[in-house]
């Protein structure tokens, strides 16, 4: 009896962590007996399916033929690889076999010029939108999120037993609008997946851009690309929490959560670059004259005399948190939520800490595991304070040679970066120097199958206030 | 680069102190209006960042409702429609709910390049391509994503017609 790891390697090596599975070994892959790899993403277009996994901190990606536009479901193994299968459908028209769940649409709402628009076969439009079931709605607009997101509930003497998640109002056709472009060319898009990921979606990018390639990016871009991505993280987790304390009425901490973001937003705009970091990331390094020194001490000057109210702030009203959108910690482990949502939830997972050059020592940030939001909102103050030792760390020896080897050139490469809402993934597939295959992966999809048991028992009007802590990005999930 | 730590209680007195302190931003005086302007906020299908921008204006780091607006939360309520995203195609159906909800003497505003006219998002299976393709734009906001500063700015500039 193999394990799934080496059942996957077995199959045929076609890249650095990507492995061909015939039918029959992935048919193996999906009833191998003992640990189930934690699932970091599922999809499909109209020639193969491929599930991203983790095998300790490493990725491992296994692909299978896609047959008379059928293959065998992933989530008849892996729970969370459901919301995959129905992104592929909608796009694709490709069907899981034995999948779980009801299938219900996760993005093609009906309102598309096409059917399957991906597909190499688009049917015809489906002319009109379709309801969505359940017995209460939330509207688009009406879910307290930066994005339109439908969700419906299942209700019972007032609280919700079950949730439905349909991400077709923030869909726009991303995939379709970046395969056939070089890099350099995907960049301007791939920088505005998210405002919750300007630093991470492209950074994610890059590596994956990067390992294709066959390249490593020298010391001095890796520091920069890491200074970056802990000012985003500062400055969105200042977000989130702004959001999560006005739902519980703690407008004092709000406020200063608001003024310490704007004083990064005016950092950096007076040192030059965009205030919230957009299109900083290149795919060989960082926009020309971009001065990463003073841009950090800037930040930092405008960050470090601000924490200590904040932490007190939230010592003040980290009691209304209590309870509020609980995640138990053995769902976040199967379903591999990563980010703050999945570390308060007693998951250890942090990309940071497998980087080469990352200056480990700075990264020390704990709290409380209890998984809801007083545990996520004190584990972001703790993270704020990591990204600023970090910083420090990073500009006490900024450069540092490191001896990792860059990979063999297979056009093909798997890139991560660990962002405030957690890791970010990217695949890209090159021919001919352009982007023939790609897959995103944004860490709020891992919180889509864990959404129900942490909204069970609220009161649907409570939803907006639960939703602000978890820091969902419609637009990251939808694309 | 360490500031000065006001660790313990003391610091909450601080954060309270801090608080009195703080100026809005826009220093202009607004003119006086019988009541605030109401704004409802509207993404579309976009990346958040011009709709996140507008939540950071109607924060506290920025004097909104001193220079006579107010967001709120119900069409009913709202006298300008601020729209930001690239208009995909399910949410047509939704800016035209809201709009139908708002009350008489409506204004329909565009808040970004993807509001406008798709920006980077042109029309594509998913995505009409911004407001225009559903009504022609008369007022809009530029940026990609505009600041709160310049949202305040351009807001005081329609208002004054």
């Amino acid at each position: 009896m193999r394990s799934m790891g080496r059942i996957i390697r077995s199959g045929e090596r076609v890249a650095l962590s990507h492995y061909h599975l015939d039918p029959a070994q992935w048919s193996e892959m999906l009833t191998a007996p003992g640990t189930t790899l934690p699932l970091i993403s599922c999809w499909a277009d109209d020639a193969r399916a491929y599930v991203l996994l983790l095998e300790g901190d490493c990725p491992l990606l296994a692909s299978t033929i896609v047959e008379d536009r059928r293959y065998l479901a992933p989530s008849s193994r892996f729970a969370g690889a459901e919301w995959g299968e129905r992104v592929s459908y909608d796009l694709y028209g490709v069907e899981a076999m034995d999948a779980r769940g009801n299938g219900a649409p996760a993005l093609d709402e009906g309102g598309w010029t096409s059917t399957w628009p991906l597909s190499s076969r688009p049917g015809p439009a489906a002319g009109g939108l379709r309801p969505l079931a359940g017995s209460h709605l939330l509207r688009p607009e009406q879910t307290g999120l930066s994005g339109p997101l439908e969700l419906s509930f299942e209700v019972l003497k007032g609280k919700i037993r079950d949730v439905e998640v349909c991400a077709g109002a923030a869909h726009r056709g991303l995939v379709a609008r970046l395969v056939g472009k070089t890099p350099e060319e995907a960049m301007p898009l791939v920088s505005r997946v998210t405002a919750g990921g300007f630093v991470a979606h492209p950074l994610a990018f890059a590596r994956a851009v990067a390992q294709a390639r066959g390249l490593v990016p020298g010391p001095g871009i890796r520091d920069v690309w890491m200074i970056l991505l802990e000012i985003e993280r500062i400055s969105i987790h200042l977000f989130d929490m702004a959001r999560t304390a006005r739902g519980v009425d703690a407008e004092l901490l709000a406020t200063h959560c608001d003024h310490a973001r704007e004083a990064i937003a005016r950092a950096c705009s007076e040192q030059g670059v965009s205030r919230r970091l957009m299109d900083m990331v290149t795919c060989d390094g960082f926009r020309d004259g971009l001065e990463i020194v003073p841009l950090a001490q800037a930040v930092h000057a405008a960050m470090q005399p601000r924490l200590a109210a904040l932490e007190e702030l939230h010592r003040v009203f980290a009691p209304r948190l209590d309870g509020v959108a609980t995640l138990d910690a053995r769902l976040a482990e199967c379903f591999a939520v990563g980010g703050v949502t999945g570390r308060a939830s007693a998951r250890s997972m942090d990309m940071r800490r497998r980087e080469a050059g990352m200056r480990l020592e700075a990264l020390r940030a704990t709290g409380s595991s209890r998984g809801d939001a007083r545990a996520r909102e004190g584990l972001r103050l703790a993270e704020i304070r990591d990204s600023l030792a970090l910083m420090e760390r990073i500009l006490g020896s900024i450069g540092l040679e490191d001896d990792e080897p860059a990979p063999d050139r297979t056009e093909e490469g798997i890139g991560v970066a660990e962002g405030a809402r957690g890791d970010v993934w990217y695949w890209v597939r090159l021919k001919d120097g352009r982007i023939e295959s790609l897959h995103v992966r944004d860490p709020g999809v891992s919180l889509l199958p864990v959404l129900g048991a942490m909204l069970r028992g609220y009161a649907v009007d409570r939803v907006p206030a639960a939703l602000g802590s978890i820091g969902l990005s419609p637009a990251g999930i939808a694309l | 680069m360490s500031g000065v730590r006001r660790a313990g209680p003391l610091s909450l007195l601080y954060a309270f102190m801090d608080a009195t302190r703080w100026r809005p931003s826009m220093q202009e005086t607004a003119p006086r209006r019988e009541r605030p302007i109401g704004l409802y906020v509207l993404e579309t299908g976009g990346c958040e960042g011009c709709f996140m921008e507008i939540e950071s204006l109607n924060g506290s780091a920025f004097a909104l409702e001193q220079a006579g607006f107010v967001c709120v939360t119900d069409p009913a309520d709202a006298d300008w429609l601020l729209l930001t995203g690239a208009v995909t195609r399910v949410c047509a159906e939704m800016v035209d709910r809201v709009w139908r909800a708002m009350p008489p003497g409506r204004c329909l505003i565009a808040v970004g390049a993807c509001a406008v006219d798709g920006g980077p998002f042109p029309a594509g299976y998913a995505t009409l391509g911004g407001l225009q393709a559903l009504t022609p734009v008369r007022r809009s906001i530029a940026g990609c994503p505009p600041s709160p500063e310049d949202l305040l700015r351009a807001l005081q500039e329609l208002a004054r017609g």
